[in-house]
């Protein structure tokens, strides 16, 4: 299974960096922008399974804005917003708007390491399920397309039995002319 | 382990108002759930039990499905057996529990557009012929009447398709007396119908884009079908297994993927009455890998373009 692509978004250098190589360090694939600005026009130029995004943000547009760019770029992204310390409303709005989670500042790692495992777990389970659904349509199609060919088969030998019995039965025919017209159906 | 007062070591845990029997209060133990296993005699009893409810038969090497699918429930009931469970469910006289096992033990896959083939069939054939005959014999100035049953529609994916290709085929509506029905065993399925309201995943599976967002609007993370759709059909519960009295006759019945989960002779059954419900020129559509062969003589299969539909002899 290929690694999480992740777009840590934050104004703050030190984050990112931070961000940057200790998520680096667990194989995840990581990209960084240093504006919401930025981030929208990364993700509206490649998928990332992860944003990752500061909630307050300078520059005009906020980790609200990047959440609901990145959702509309792909539904399958998903949104971790970081908020500051206390203001758990922002937060709960960005939850009814599609983020998939938020982490208090400052950000304790090992959550982050643990909520994006579980991100990871979640989308092998989907890939799976999905992997599963295509090999059903497909048994289904093949097993369908020979089950309703015999259907007609059946049914038309069924016929001609019938044709062929109803003839041999005329007994006002005589016997080798019967057998003739009835291998004839 | 803690010291008492009179400084003798104690377990930390007290044997509370345990039950005389030698079984362990788990209540004592928070976070340690045990997972209650079937016995054969139960499944025989469980099986036997929902098959007369809903005719679904369930093979005993298919027992693990019990398991999966009513563990919750039992839990929930707070049964500690599932011979308890069945019991309880058994002297319910409210039907409540019974209700509820229908639910969790009916597989509800489905999605819109299933195997796009009879959709076709609808839109080429069928749907052309049944207006074709119903406005010849049809009153002049009347509706046309176009009766359609989907039977076993679970949680209504398939009777909103039909709907759709019926709106984008026949202009205008009001052209049309246009009867919907769709029915399942499953209150649940039922209900989920009625509110049109679909999660992500649901949607997701054989709705192309254009017309998600022609018919369906959003509602939070979900997806609700429009009123001009919902409106066309109505939902009722309906067992299969049960008289078919009332019902009346169809143009066009569906009857997908639910026959498979019944024994042969209940099958042959359930398309006898199916072939009283349908008009002598009315269409029967199954499942892509469903046969009538050896099951109900009084239908015979044709075949248009990449799909095989039924009509009565």
């Amino acid at each position: 299974m290929q690694a999480l692509k992740i777009l840590v978004v934050d104004d703050d250098q030190v984050t990112r960096s931070l961000l940057k190589k200790r998520l680096s360090k667990l194989d995840y694939e990581i990209e960084t922008a240093d504006s919401g600005v930025e981030a929208i026009r990364m993700i509206s130029h490649q998928y990332f399974d992860v944003v990752l995004t500061d909630l307050m943000m300078p520059g005009g547009v906020d980790g609200i804005a990047v959440l609901e760019t990145a959702k509309e770029n792909n539904i399958k992204t998903e949104v971790i917003l970081i908020t500051a310390h206390g203001s758990i409303d922002n937060a709960i709005m960005a939850m009814k708007k599609g983020a998939t989670d938020y982490l208090q500042k400052p950000i304790n790692l090992d959550e982050l390491i643990l909520r994006l495992a579980k991100i990871q777990n979640l989308k092998h389970l989907i890939k799976n399920a999905s992997d599963l659904r295509v090999a059903m349509d497909v048994t289904e199609q093949t097993s369908g397309e020979t089950i309703q060919h015999l259907e007609i088969t059946v049914a038309e030998l069924e016929e001609r039995i019938t044709s062929m019995r109803s003839i041999l039965n005329r007994q006002e025919i005589a016997p080798e002319k019967r057998i003739g017209m009835a291998l004839a159906c | 382990m803690s010291l008492t007062t009179n400084g003798n070591l104690s377990p930390s845990i007290s044997a509370q108002a345990a039950p005389s029997t030698s079984k362990l209060n788990f209540d004592a133990f928070p976070g340690i759930k045990k997972s209650i296993k079937v016995t054969p005699e139960e499944i025989k009893l469980l099986s036997q039990y929902i098959y007369t409810i809903s005719g679904i038969h369930i093979e005993p090497s298919k027992a693990y499905l019990l398991e999966t699918r009513l563990g919750k429930l039992l839990e929930k009931e707070k049964c500690e057996s599932y011979s308890e469970f069945y019991y309880k469910a058994k002297s319910d006289a409210s039907k409540m529990l019974e209700k509820q096992i229908v639910d969790a033990i009916t597989t509800n896959e489905t999605l819109f557009f299933r195997d796009a083939n009879p959709f076709e069939l609808l839109k080429y054939k069928m749907i052309p012929e049944v207006v074709d005959k119903r406005s010849a014999s049809a009153i002049p100035g009347m509706p046309i009447p176009i009766r359609i049953w989907s039977a076993a529609c679970s949680t209504g994916q398939e009777i909103f398709s039909i709907a759709i290709v019926l709106k984008e085929l026949l202009s205008p509506l009001s052209r049309y007396n246009i009867k919907l029905i769709g029915s399942d065993i499953s209150d649940a399925a039922i209900r989920q119908a009625s509110y049109g309201t679909y999660n992500k995943f649901e949607i997701e599976r054989g709705l192309p884009r254009d017309r998600l967002l022609r018919y369906f609007s959003a509602l939070g993370e979900n997806w609700k079908i429009n009123d001009e759709i919902r409106s066309m059909a109505t939902f009722r519960k309906f067992n299969l297994m049960g008289s078919f009295n009332g019902i009346g006759k169809f143009d066009i019945i569906f009857c997908r993927n639910v026959a498979i989960y019944f024994k042969l002779e209940d099958r042959s059954k359930v398309f006898e009455k199916i072939a009283d419900s349908l008009e002598n020129d009315g269409y029967l559509v199954i499942g892509a890998t469903e046969s009538l062969t050896g099951v109900c003589p009084r239908f015979i299969p044709k075949r248009h373009l990449k799909s095989i539909f039924y009509q009565l002899k």
